[in-house]
């Protein structure tokens, strides 16, 4: 089985557009979240959320000419991706682009909203509570636009990177909600252990900051509702915790054999040891209360690496700010690590950037091995008020020097879907 | 590395509910191609769509589940019931059925292919109703009030990863679970990745596959604006889909659920279990070409064929079935011909091809069904119809035949590709 390591990253967050600057805000404990400028969320239970600012997919890729179309959530993806191609030094480098592949976790991409919500409304009839398809149908023709319409489809950030880059191996997209792009890093990693593929690009795309993605967060309560104090509205672990923050971005990493990489003398940043994915298969609403599936997600991503509890110096939480998932967290993360939970530092850094759906795990993941790089570890921001059931050590509102060899970070998904992945310190 | 095998196919298709009737129908050339049913199509300039026969979706799931199809998306339905199809199928006793399964649960994964779903207009509209101004939604009365319209999961009926998590929570499968969304590649990604996380060791079973419905205004209206739909057959939809005809202009939008039950070799032989074919191969590749076009060589479609004959140690020659992804859509029928000739070499002239779009249209994420013919195929000895396809395109040799035939298949291939260049092939063998 081939060894993987990470070679390249790059993101494109709610707190700016490059690794180095992004990080220094992080360990500074500066928010990314404001009121929503998107659309007019005014009146919206919540007006907040962590969007990405003054992005120009220019600034990041010369030739957009095979790219006019791409949704924002693609935009993200190319500019994450030309930035981790080039961090890995790739640019210029010949590679058999037929054992170079891409897993992304992205989501679908914005409806065309105007067009979606006109034509619809068009062709209502009042008389039958119905819609009028033929009504519908010749407005929507008159209205939307073919680039628009099929650039929604959730494989287009995958298709539009394989034109990037020219990768004609193993591609895939999963959606597997808020832990979909945790998940295509761990399956890109096994892609890679079995030998498929040299060199795997993997990450995730995603923005849910439009009026239909806010209304579904919203209707379902899980988004905070402290609109007077955005970067205070993201509390995760804290007691007066209230939901999540809606963010949106991109994070792609750079994945190579160990072998691949050495041959071409590339800087290796981290290896990836361990990953785990389950189901709880318990409601479609809420999480298991004693986290059985994170448990094993979590057991399984150790097993994986051949790592034990007391080697994993840092958790990166899912962590997302509501009630539910923080102590569920808790609950499992001591389930697993026992004795030594109390010693693991944890900390959500969804407090300052907001909850960037698919694209969370991959801009967690990169902050792990960040954190390993400079041995410092992000803050939870926003944590003033003790809960009795988050009774870890979160690193509140301070980043902390540590020594740290392997991370751990989770991604818990609606529906029940659980993903961990584990990197360490290369060498170790 | 260890083996894997099938021993389940659930199916819901525009040719029968069952994966017994679908094949029955399949080889008798029976057409699921007809006028859309479920709203009126004639504002569209394609009408006709591979639409599942009407059924109950209380009828599949146990009584205490019945409460949550009311959250359920018509393509989380379809993956239900191909669920519970492939469950009493395989002989495997799922929590859906008995309160001491036959098997660890943990063990247990699910990777069942998704595509983008699209919101029920109906139930939508109505909600915006109440925020209209004039012809446009009033997004202030729609964040004051006119959202709390919708049902408070209504975000939870429309996430490509809910088919996956209703199956699981259903039969109580805890083991690896992924949900690909690769358009038409899904169903067939989504076995692959399966089979690879059995024969890795960290699952011994999973059900796989994929479904979804485009059968809904929004998902017409994508194809046509993508012209990818055909116009030409309106009146006459049984001729309408056309894979490799020099006559064919286009695809027929549809929907199903096709799901299987891999399982360990070493445990299916144990439990007796009926093994309908060893999944020998698989490999997934990606066109660098165009997001909408496809790239004329085939080049990478081919490579994805040629990297599973491998996987599965098996040659073009041994191959008895090939169930290509024929669309009917010229310039792609054309591109797939291409890399099957770069794939196949000479075998390409005497391989059965059965392309069953013709019967049941395009079934993008729900493309499942296609590789289940692939699968029944090898285990009848009975290789499906190509009816609509008469004369071949830039007088190609293909080995098809207008009716359904005998023959001992050791080898079978299932293959399809997305509308933005994922390719993935499937091999199987007998056992």
């Amino acid at each position: 089985m081939n060894r993987v390591v990470i070679t390249g990253m790059g993101w494109i967050t709610p707190m700016g557009h490059d690794i180095e600057s992004v990080w220094k805000r992080l360990l500074n404990g500066e928010s990314g979240i404001r009121r929503t400028t998107i659309f007019d969320a005014s009146t919206f239970p919540t007006s907040i959320s962590a969007e990405v600012k003054d992005f120009r997919l220019a600034d990041h890729i010369a030739d957009l000419t095979r790219h006019a179309g791409a949704g924002r959530n693609t935009q993200f993806a190319l500019a994450a991706c030309a930035q981790a191609w080039k961090s890995a030094g790739l640019d210029g480098v010949t590679l058999d682009l037929d054992r170079v592949g891409i897993y992304l976790g992205s989501g679908e991409g914005s409806l065309d909203f105007d067009a979606y919500t006109t034509a619809a409304l068009s062709a209502w009839q009042g008389e039958s509570n119905s819609l009028d398809t033929v009504k519908w149908a010749q407005i929507a023709f008159e209205m939307m636009n073919v680039t628009r319409e099929f650039e929604q489809e959730p494989n287009m950030p995958l298709s539009h990177l394989a034109l990037l880059t020219g990768a004609r191996g193993p591609a895939f997209n999963c959606l597997t909600a808020c832990a979909a792009s945790t998940q295509a890093i761990g399956e890109a990693m096994e892609i890679l252990r079995r030998g498929n593929a040299d060199v795997m690009i993997g990450g995730g795309a995603h923005s849910m900051i439009h009026p239909f993605g806010v209304t579904g967060f919203n209707r379902l309560t899980a988004l905070s509702t402290a609109n007077d104090d955005p970067p205070r509205a993201s509390r995760p672990f804290d007691a007066q915790r209230g939901g999540f923050v809606l963010g949106e971005g991109a994070g792609m990493v750079i994945l190579e054999t160990l072998d691949h990489a050495q041959k071409r003398g590339a800087r290796i940043l981290a290896e990836v040891v361990g990953y785990g994915s389950t189901a709880d298969a318990f409601r479609i609403t809420d999480q298991h209360p004693e986290g059985e599936g994170a448990v094993v997600a979590m057991t399984e991503a150790l097993r994986d690496a051949f790592l034990s509890p007391a080697d994993i110096h840092y958790i990166n939480a899912h962590g997302t700010g509501t009630r539910e998932n923080d102590g569920n967290e808790t609950v499992a993360i001591k389930a697993v690590f026992g004795q030594h939970a109390r010693n693991v530092p944890v900390s959500s850094i969804k407090s300052m950037m907001g909850h960037l759906i698919a694209a969370a795990g991959a801009v967690e993941l990169i902050t792990c091995v960040l954190a390993i790089r400079d041995q410092i570890l992000p803050p939870t921001m926003n944590l003033d008020h003790a809960d009795p059931e988050c009774d870890l050590d979160y690193v509140p509102n301070k980043a902390r020097r540590a020594t740290v060899d392997a991370a751990m970070s989770n991604s818990f998904g609606f529906g029940g879907q659980n993903d961990t992945l584990i990197i360490r310190r290369f060498p170790a | 590395m260890r083996r894997v095998v099938i021993t389940g196919i659930g199916i819901i298709s525009p040719i029968g509910i069952g994966a017994g009737t679908f094949w029955r129908n399949l080889l008798a050339g029976t057409v699921g191609v007809r006028r859309i049913q479920q709203f009126d199509p004639s504002g569209f300039p394609s009408q006709i769509a591979g639409e599942v026969p009407p059924y109950k979706i209380g009828d599949f799931v146990p009584k205490s589940y019945r409460k949550a199809t009311k959250v359920m998306a018509r393509d989380i339905e379809l993956a239900v019931v191909a669920a519970d199809d492939a469950f009493k199928d395989s002989g495997l006793k799922s929590k859906a059925y008995t309160d001491s399964p036959s098997f660890d649960s943990k063990r247990f994964g699910c990777n069942i292919g998704a595509g983008l779903l699209s919101a029920e207009l109906n139930e939508l509209t109505a909600a915006m109703n109440t925020a209209r101004d004039g012809n446009r939604l009033d997004l202030q009365k729609w964040g004051r009030d006119g959202m709390t319209q919708l049902t408070p999961l209504w975000l939870l009926k429309y996430l490509p990863n809910m088919l996956a998590c209703h199956v699981t929570i259903i039969h109580e499968l805890k083991g690896p679970s992924n949900t690909i969304t690769c358009a038409d590649a899904s169903s067939h990604l989504a076995m692959g990745e399966a089979f690879q996380t059995i024969q890795r060791g960290d699952a011994d079973l999973a059900i796989c596959g994929g479904a979804e419905s485009k059968v809904n205004p929004m998902g017409l209206v994508r194809q046509c604006l993508l012209k990818r739909a055909t116009d030409k057959h309106n009146d006459s939809p049984a001729q309408a889909v056309r894979p490799f005809d020099v006559d064919a202009t286009g695809l027929a939008i549809g929907e199903a659920g096709g799901l299987f039950i891999l399982e360990e070799y070493e445990r299916a032989k144990a439990r007796g279990a009926r093994m309908y074919a060893e999944l020998a191969g698989f490999a997934a590749t990606q066109d660098t070409y165009s997001v909408t076009e496809p790239d004329p060589t085939g080049r990478s479609y081919a490579n994805a064929i040629t990297k599973a004959l491998a996987d599965a140690h098996a040659s073009p020659a041994d191959i008895g079935c090939f169930v290509p992804h024929g669309l009917g859509i010229p310039a792609f029928d054309r591109a797939e011909l291409a890399g099957l000739k770069l794939a196949l070499g000479a075998a390409l002239d005497t391989i059965p091809f059965c392309p069953i779009k013709a019967q049941v249209g395009n079934l993008a994420a729900g493309c499942g069904v296609d590789a289940a013919a692939a699968v029944m195929a090898l285990h009848t000895g009975q290789i499906p119809p190509a009816i609509n396809t008469r004369k071949l395109i830039d007088g190609v040799k293909l080995n098809v035949a207008g009716e359904s035939r005998s023959a001992a298949v050791n080898v079978s291939v299932s293959t399809v590709y997305s509308l933005g260049g994922q390719n993935a092939a499937l091999v199987f063998r007998k056992i």
